[in-house]
């Protein structure tokens, strides 16, 4: 069994205090090392999360943290897979436990995503994310390819722009009770309407902000977690897919398939079903991607419905992004997935934002990360310590 | 504050899509043929859906039938599935007003920086 013994992140927003990526991962990395009341000397290996070196110039990131961290000597290994990258390194320190290879394993995840190029460059550099020889040479930005596969689940669903600003409006609010959250408002329909069009149906508020931060993790093997986090909950399962790289290729466009397929295979490993599911961090990029996801992850057979019904508010059935998630939270890249898990972590252990927490929290909870247009899907299920 | 300002100038090879890329050069449309289900792709899947990973450069037609699009700052892009493929791919439209349902292959156009970018116009002939 494993065990997340530490959690935490940093504020998501553009930095503007001059602090640097390695600022970031050694305040996260601290704050979880502090959370799981181990030593560094008790980590047996270090894994870190970044999407790209283009954003931070830093080639080798492992172990120039490594030694930030006070980690020399301990063994280090890169994770990557676009947007998933956080939560195919928490999958990675897993299966290191699993195998008995590791007892207590750093994650760490992060990206100046906003502060260090600018967000044309930015821009460009993810459009690159796609298949880097076709799509990626039409032009196209992320934000085009969403919007395609977009267009095609709404027309399936009868879905229209009231649903994108439905999911807009709930995770920007969500956000706001927030306190590191880089975009807390309260929208009207009215002022999303008004946002530029950057590729139809999506307008700018639409999208999920470049961000910088950074979130850390703490994962232990269950027997050797500390006394004095008896509380701390389980990872229960994790399960991860991968679709065609080119929209184009797929059968079915508006479908996200890796992650029907990796939450299978994520219920699969922790013997539940999606019902079973109480609270979801998922991996909104775009207000459709939101949708979509709800979809894949079978959280929803009427997607219209349960957004009338408010299914998925934070006082709904199954809360979803109750941080605000990519739209509102905001999104580092590196740092997401890590983020994702280690807010379920202290959602279910109770130990969150007093403005987020849930009095009651469920006892499983879902991370759900994707890398591209979910060609690279990572899905981790988390358990409260005492769930049955 | 450490400022860098790097220019990399890549000469990227196309390894076994050459003939794809060459083809696109002149404003010519090739799709991979699978040598054991026929299935034609455009954009070339290395490896059909049946599992079969050899096959052979096939000349399309170039004309293009659009089956989504989508407009707005980032420009005018389509999902389109070429005359005698069996896939779809994204391209970028030039020229395409909206409710035209088909377009043409152009040869290569580029970027500002140089990238390559695929792009489909008007029907020769059509206004």
């Amino acid at each position: 069994m494993v065990t997340i013994t530490g959690a935490a992140l940093t504020d998501y927003n553009r930095r503007k205090d001059g602090s640097s990526f390695r600022d970031w991962v050694h305040d996260a990395f601290q704050d979880a090392l502090k959370m799981s009341t181990l030593d560094r000397s008790d980590i047996d290996l270090l894994v870190v999360s970044s999407e790209s070196d283009f954003f931070t110039l830093q080639l080798n990131p492992s172990a120039v943290l490594a030694s930030d961290l006070g980690l020399v000597g301990t063994a280090t290994i890169r994770a990557e897979g676009g947007g998933a990258s956080g939560q195919i390194a928490v999958h990675a320190a897993v299966n290191a436990i699993r195998a008995g290879q590791a007892r207590h394993v750093a994650v760490v995840g992060y990206d100046p995503s906003a502060s260090n190029l600018s967000s044309e460059k930015i821009k460009e550099l993810y459009g690159f994310s796609f298949d880097a020889w076709t799509d990626g040479m039409t032009g196209a930005s992320s934000t085009v390819l969403y919007a395609l596969s977009a267009q095609q689940f709404m027309a399936e669903h009868s879905l229209t722009d009231r649903h994108l600003a439905a999911v807009t409006i709930a995770n920007r609010k969500n956000a706001f009770a927030n306190l590191k959250a880089h975009l807390g408002l309260l929208h009207t329909e009215q002022e999303i309407d008004a946002s530029p069009m950057i590729a139809n149906p999506y307008r700018r508020l639409h999208c999920s902000p470049l961000s910088d931060g950074a979130a850390a993790l703490i994962i232990s093997e269950s027997s050797a977690v500390p006394s004095y986090r008896a509380t701390a909950p389980w990872i229960k399962g994790i399960g991860g897919a991968s679709d065609h790289v080119r929209l184009g290729a797929r059968q079915i466009k508006g479908q996200f398939s890796a992650k029907t397929i990796a939450m299978a295979r994520a219920c699969s490993d922790a013997d539940l079903t999606p019902k079973d599911i109480g609270l979801v961090e998922l991996y909104d990029a775009y207000a459709g991607a939101h949708l979509q996801g709800l979809a894949a992850l079978g959280l929803s057979e009427n997607i219209a419905k349960d957004i009338a019904e408010n299914t998925f508010g934070a006082n709904g059935r199954i809360p979803v992004n109750l941080s605000g998630g990519l739209m509102g939270q905001g999104a580092p890249a590196g740092a997401i997935g890590v983020g994702q898990t280690a807010g379920c972590a202290l959602f279910l252990e109770g130990r969150h934002w007093s403005t987020l927490q849930p009095q009651s929290p469920p006892p499983y909870a879902l991370a759900d990360t994707h890398g591209g247009l979910c060609t690279t899907a990572a899905i981790t299920i988390l358990a409260r310590r005492d769930a049955p | 504050m450490i400022n860098h300002n790097i220019s990399l100038e890549y000469e990227l090879n196309s390894g076994w899509l050459n003939p794809w890329v060459e083809a696109l050069h002149q404003g010519s449309a090739l799709a991979w043929q699978c040598s054991a289900c026929d299935s034609a792709s455009f954009a070339p899947e290395r490896t059909c859906r049946c599992g079969q990973n050899s096959g052979r450069w096939h000349p399309l037609s170039g004309i293009a039938v659009l089956e989504s699009r989508t407009d707005g700052a980032d420009g005018s892009f389509a999902l389109v599935r070429f005359i005698g493929s069996d896939t779809s791919v994204v391209v970028a439209l030039e020229g395409i007003d909206l409710g035209q349902t088909h377009g043409q292959l152009m040869p290569y156009k580029f970027s500002d920086g140089g990238v390559p970018r695929m792009v489909i116009g008007p029907l020769e002939g059509v206004s």
